[in-house]
């Protein structure tokens, strides 16, 4: 076979396989896209043709007009899409600040305990949420944390913090010593090494970890459930609240879940340039 | 003598005054005595709370008393009642929503107080608020005294006061029925024969569709209604476990094969969802379930074009003798024993059980079905039920006979009753019904031996 054909067949060949993928990855996404785009009586058909109607997002952006008779579900959806926002950047912020100077004394310094502290911030990552979801509720109530914004971030600690950790002490122990000792022979102060070397070069892991904690954050349903209430309520929990009992409005639901991917896609593209990069570039290689 | 009638008078008048000044004082049922309170509430995602919330501004109007309230999906919402009760005095919430059958569960553990030292006492509840109103049914399905036994329900402290119920009905395409030439069933054979006749007839949709999800919730409607109609019981008096019963296996292997035969492909996911749904969008002819179920899908943004109007009410098949024993849900409000605020948490509870507020909520809202007698009696609420076909007659069928729980209250509810599902879906796959039920027993004997219930 000419070699030119035979790359030109290859490339057909991955690109096909890689735009199948590509769909298969893709269609659940799809599938939620079209049935926010459903009206009642058509959602479980299924075929692709039907009458869009953008009659969910309306209803769970504006409220419901038919709520007010207590058929249809009554989710107060942007007010806990707030919420999310709220609690899930609360928790990577408190997350980095707290993290990163826990990450980098992580990997540089050596001191007594070390490792049984890492190990700890690891143990509550492994540790199953609904083993420790009791106790804290009564600890949450006697505190007066229930139900509060702080409350929630507090313990979103759990799942963003160890993540955080974790990611940026490699990225810190992958970082030569070299690098700050030549810092400081020029004369910087710690906090400027720290702040004009060392976050640069680790702003791949940083980006990256911070976005998958957000989106661990965000996702989280358990801990919003118990400890929280109608103040602080997010979009896991209340989206369930589109299946009420009357009926399961699965098109207002899947409306819901468009519009909270938003933010999760929006961040993960923004920041793809460090994400790409970051799994690929070490500050001195060897 | 003069003086004596004289004074006779003065005494008959006082002692007349004095009777006028007591009912006076009874008339004025002061609803401001907690003025001030603030009450919170834990509801479910529900049409009744929607309805609760809805007129909650007409409460503190009336009482001074505000009221604050936290709604959770159902799916999780008692998950979420469980872990705030057992906070105990830390407790956040004064009164919550809860099912009959939770009682079984919460009673023992402490965590609702009993409700009958309020109801009993003039001076904390309202002179118009009408016990009696509530159907008799209803109210001593949530009176227990915490002994295991049939006979124990509708004893003792009274738990949870009713706000809306379910009764487990015949729902059927009325069309597809004249179409077919079918009839509705008046046994369980004839129920069997319907439904697959009607999927036979009709071969893209199901015949039936019942629930058949690994729950307990899946044995409470049709199923037990059908059990129970049969004159099968789930416990004899010693609690000794009777799902082995030739009663029980002949209900039971009937009922699969016909979930076999003319039921939905994915029955064992079947909940209450699916099985709506699946109703309410033409892909069954046959619903055995609770009767406000189909009364929700027949609603125009949700029924197909050929569902909408076609849907007709019948009570359940009828037992051998005869018998029809509904199986019921019942939507209750209760107390948290942990609350700061008994008093005008009853305040609360008498106000939203009250005649006022569930007048409104079934005539304005969707509280159907309505648990107080004089509700059904309600030209406006009679007005709007007309419009579902033979609802009202059905209800009233189902209503005078035998509606109640028909299950044993034990504290193992929810276990025994998953279990039970358990089996079900074993049969449906093909397990021999005698050999598997007997399993069944063994294990749920163990396990309420073990719980103390047995000895």
């Amino acid at each position: 076979m000419h070699p030119r054909l035979r790359k030109a067949l290859t490339s057909i060949f991955s690109d096909g396989f890689l735009i199948i993928y590509f769909m298969f990855a893709l269609f659940p996404i799809l599938w939620m896209i079209l049935v926010s785009l459903k009206s009642g009586t058509e959602l479980f058909t299924t075929q692709f043709v039907f009458t869009p109607t953008l009659e969910n997002y309306q209803a769970i952006l504006f409220g419901d007009p038919r709520a007010a008779a207590g058929v249809v579900a009554r989710v107060d959806f942007p007010r806990n899409f707030l919420n999310s926002l709220i609690v899930s950047s609360g928790a990577v912020v408190i997350s980095l600040a707290v993290g990163v100077p826990a990450a980098y004394a992580l990997a540089r310094y050596n001191f007594k305990g070390k490792e049984t502290l890492a190990f700890t911030f690891l143990s509550f990552r492994f540790a199953p949420e609904l083993v420790v979801i009791i106790p804290l509720s009564l600890i949450y109530r006697q505190l007066g944390l229930y139900d509060t914004y702080f409350g929630i971030i507090w313990v979103y600690q759990l799942v963003t913090l160890p993540l955080l950790i974790w990611v940026l002490r490699s990225y810190f122990e992958d970082i030569s010593p070299d690098i700050e000792q030549a810092a400081m022979i020029d004369g910087y102060p710690w906090y400027q090494i720290f702040m004009r070397i060392l976050l640069p070069l680790v702003r791949p892991g940083l980006a990256a970890a911070a976005l998958l904690a957000f989106v661990f954050a965000w996702n989280n349903f358990i801990f919003p459930l118990v400890l929280g209430a109608s103040t602080v309520q997010t979009v896991t929990v209340s989206a369930l609240g589109y299946i009420s009992s009357a009926q399961a409005f699965f098109n207002r639901m899947a409306a819901a879940a468009v519009i909270a991917s938003v933010p999760q896609m929006m961040l993960a593209l923004s920041i793809q340039r460090y994400l790409i990069r970051g799994l690929s570039f070490g500050a001195v290689k060897g | 003598m003069k003086h004596k009638l004289v004074l006779l008078l003065i005494v008959v008048v006082s002692v007349l005054a004095l009777g006028v000044g007591v009912t006076a004082a009874q008339d004025e049922f002061n609803w401001r005595a907690y003025e001030g309170t603030t009450l919170h509430l834990l509801l479910n995602q529900h049409p009744y709370q929607q309805a609760l919330v809805g007129e909650l501004d007409k409460f503190t109007e009336l009482t001074g008393i505000e009221v604050t309230y936290d709604v959770f999906p159902e799916q999780n919402y008692f998950d979420k009642v469980t872990i705030d009760l057992s906070a105990g005095a830390a407790s956040t919430y004064d009164v919550f929503m809860t099912g009959a059958y939770m009682i079984w569960q919460y009673a023992p553990a402490g965590w609702m107080e009993p409700l009958e030292p309020y109801i009993n006492d003039p001076s904390k509840t309202n002179p118009d608020y009408d016990w009696e109103d509530i159907f008799a049914d209803l109210r001593n399905s949530e009176a227990w005294n915490l002994e295991a036994g049939r006979e124990n329900l509708g004893q003792g402290s009274q738990y949870a006061i009713p706000w809306g119920f379910e009764a487990n009905a015949f729902m059927y395409r009325q069309d597809l029925f004249e179409k077919h030439n079918l009839s509705v069933p008046q046994s369980l054979d004839e129920l069997v024969s319907v439904a697959e006749a009607l999927h036979a007839a009709e071969p893209e949709m199901a015949g039936i569709v019942v629930r058949g999800s690994l729950n307990w919730a899946t044995i409470h409607p049709g199923f037990m209604t059908m059990y129970a109609s049969q004159g099968c019981v789930d416990y004899d008096e010693n609690m000794i476990p009777q799902m082995n019963s030739p009663c029980a296996v002949e209900v039971t292997s009937k009922w699969t094969d016909m979930v076999r035969n003319a039921g939905p492909e994915a029955w064992t996911t079947y909940t209450w969802y699916q099985a709506g749904s699946d109703f309410g969008a033409g892909k069954a002819g046959i619903l055995f379930d609770a009767d406000i179920l189909a009364y929700f899908q027949n609603q125009p943004d949700t029924a197909a074009p050929e569902v909408l109007g076609n849907i007709a009410w019948a009570p359940g098949p009828l037992g051998p003798d005869g018998a029809l024993r509904t199986n019921i849900w019942i939507w209750s409000l209760a107390m948290n024993s942990g609350s700061q605020n008994k008093d005008a948490a009853w305040y609360f509870l008498q106000w939203a059980t009250g005649k006022e507020f569930l007048t409104t909520g079934a005539v304005d809202y969707s509280m159907v079905n309505p648990v107080r007698a004089s509700i059904w009696e309600n030209p406006d609420f009679q007005a709007k039920m007309a419009e579902q076909t033979n609802y009202l007659e059905t209800f009233n069928t189902i209503m005078a006979n035998d509606a109640k729980i028909q299950f044993t209250p034990q504290p193992l509810f929810f276990e025994t009753t998953t279990e039970w599902a358990q089996a079900l879906q074993d049969i449906y796959a093909g397990a021999d019904a005698q050999t598997r039920l007997d399993e069944l027993v063994d294990s749920l004997t163990l396990q309420l031996q073990d719980a103390g219930v047995i000895e």
